[in-house]
């Protein structure tokens, strides 16, 4: 378990750029780093390695303090046994895959090293490109190799700072999956930076919103992603409901499948992809209909029944965190919230088009 | 006269491209990686020996070196032995004219290694010297026989110098281009041909093999 609590500020000629006052916790299984460019994300994985010195605060991962403004504690990177895994995965070029893993293995021997490396090749499934320079690797083989690299050197926690953004669409999705699958085999934490909501909610256990060199929600990432709690975070989550489930059913003829998302079941535009698949559907939270009464005859496919948790007034509009099996925000007019009555605790029908909701790549 | 200034110049040219491709590496390390005040200055104070007629450089060296030197007045006095007129002379004299650069090579090379390369080895548990060696150093690996290669032809042709600080003493501290000189103003016109055409082979020579020792991999 991580603890972490920072502060540090970014000057250009005198004006501050990024005013980063963060404190969290990354705790077992994979934390998600979510926000928009400039937020500072990359800057508190950067803290976390050494690399950036904060102005104030203290790090520490369980017993061990990297960190401490008060007390003048900073550990150099090279004692903190911190896994730092980038987008464009930096493998040392002049080094084949296999050497570039037994580079980072604390091993007496050749073969000890030899041997542990082909080991964690294995283990991420391409020990057949051992050999081979990174140059003649395609970019999600790099990424395993760098991915091995880091857990060679039998790291405390993982930093992933968007390793998925540089790859095709297929290669991100299974990749991610490995990702998954790596942290539940290793058990040290991952702290993983994205811009990407569909990986967020896919992967994450845990999800830290940054705006503005604040942290502004935590929680599970279907909630903090479809109930933002403030309009910080509304905002730097995006207008989009991220809701994983998997496919249950399809009914051709009528151009249309049917997606469980352990809460309610959502009718979306017919897809082609195996029952049982998971899967990721985005709503925009503005192509979602509130209504007081039950409808009955409607071309609206979604019908759900549910109450409102909270409003958040932003701009001209007010976004509304609905409760209706799964938390989903919608967004209505100030007029719209004025002439429905719209308080918090108030049951609502929430309909939703088959056509509005798509599966995220 | 043709083989003994050859055979000097042989010597004194390796030794000085050693020397000067340590010192010049680890300088241009500390100018490229390392944030200090003065840096642009030691970096014009290291360029000098490029700028400077190689007459006042070897008048400086000898300043700083003669037997009643800055430095060489107390090397004298330890050990009653001085640079000035020896062929160790010329290797200091050739070292410095040709580590500007090597040091502006240096600097450049290891300038051009992402600093990302260097943050992942530290954070794999590798310390500031085995990074430099088995990360920093292959990456900048062919930038940095480039500096050597350009030391090396420098320190081949030098001339003002080292005639000041090591003087022209035949079988002692006279290198190719002094002969060169010497046999071209004494009218030995012949014997000065066959130096320049031994100086000119021996610097193809070098550079080709180089060229060819850090050729970039073909495959790509």
């Amino acid at each position: 378990m991580l603890d972490a609590k920072l502060k540090k500020e970014f000057r250009t000629n005198g004006r501050v750029t990024l005013a980063l006052d963060a404190s969290f916790t990354v705790r077992r299984g994979i934390t998600v780093l979510f926000g928009p460019s400039g937020a500072g994300k990359t800057t508190i994985l950067r803290a976390i390695a050494g690399i950036v010195v904060p102005d104030e605060g203290r790090i520490e991962l369980g017993e061990r303090v990297y960190f401490d403004s008060e007390t003048g504690t900073n550990i150099p990177i090279q004692h903190r046994r911190i896994g730092f895994v980038f987008q464009d995965y930096l493998l040392f070029p002049h080094l084949t895959a296999l050497q570039n893993v037994a580079y980072a293995i604390r091993s007496a021997t050749h073969k000890g090293r030899r041997d542990r490396a082909i080991e964690l090749l294995d283990l991420l499934g391409i020990v057949h490109v051992a050999d081979r320079h990174p140059h003649q690797l395609s970019g999600g083989e790099q990424q395993r190799v760098a991915l091995a690299r880091a857990f060679g050197a039998d790291p405390a926690i993982l930093l992933l700072d968007e390793p998925l953004s540089a790859l095709d669409a297929t290669t991100r999705l299974r990749l991610l999956e490995e990702i998954v699958d790596l942290q539940r085999k290793s058990k040290i934490p991952f702290l993983y930076v994205t811009h990407s909501p569909a990986d967020a909610v896919r992967a994450g256990d845990n999800a830290l919103i940054l705006s503005a060199g604040r942290i502004v929600q935590e929680g599970k990432p279907a909630e903090v992603f479809n109930a933002p709690r403030n309009s910080a975070a509304a905002r730097a989550v995006g207008s989009e409901n991220i809701l994983a489930g998997r496919v249950q059913d399809h009914h051709e003829r009528e151009g249309t499948s049917v997606i469980d998302l352990s809460g309610c079941e959502l009718v979306i535009p017919y897809s082609a992809l195996p029952k049982n698949t998971p899967v990721t559907v985005g709503i925009r939270s503005d192509d979602i209909i509130i209504s007081r009464e039950r409808i009955g005859q409607t071309s609206a496919r979604n019908l759900f029944e549910g109450t409102i948790k909270h409003a958040l007034p932003d701009g001209p509009g007010v976004d509304l965190l609905t409760s209706c099996g799964v938390d989903l925000k919608v967004r209505v007019t100030a007029q719209a919230f004025e002439a429905l009555d719209l308080k918090p605790g108030v049951k609502v029908y929430v309909l939703i088009k088959a056509s509005s909701c798509h599966l995220l790549p | 006269m043709i083989w003994p200034a050859f055979k000097l110049s042989l010597l004194v040219v390796s030794l000085a491209t050693l020397l000067v491709g340590a010192v010049g590496t680890a300088l241009g390390f500390v100018l490229a990686k390392r944030q200090f005040r003065a840096k642009e200055l030691c970096d014009a104070l290291l360029t000098l020996p490029m700028v400077l007629p190689p007459t006042v450089t070897g008048y400086y060296l000898i300043l700083l070196l003669g037997r009643r030197g800055f430095l060489g007045r107390y090397l004298y006095a330890l050990t009653g032995w001085t640079l000035a007129f020896t062929w160790e002379g010329a290797v200091v004299a050739a070292s410095v004219m040709a580590l500007p650069i090597m040091v502006k090579s240096a600097r450049a090379a290891l300038e051009s290694v992402d600093a990302r390369y260097e943050i992942v080895s530290f954070s794999l548990g590798k310390g500031e010297l085995e990074t430099f060696f088995r990360v920093t150093l292959p990456l900048a690996f062919r930038g940095l026989m480039a500096g050597v290669v350009l030391s090396f032809a420098r320190a081949l042709g030098e001339f003002g110098a080292t005639l000041m600080l090591a003087g022209n003493i035949p079988g002692k501290t006279q290198t190719m281009p002094l002969a060169i000189f010497e046999a071209f103003i004494s009218g030995e016109d012949r014997q000065a041909q066959a130096l320049a055409l031994i100086l000119t082979f021996t610097s193809i020579v070098t550079i080709y093999i180089t060229n060819v020792l850090t050729r970039r991999p073909t495959s790509a």
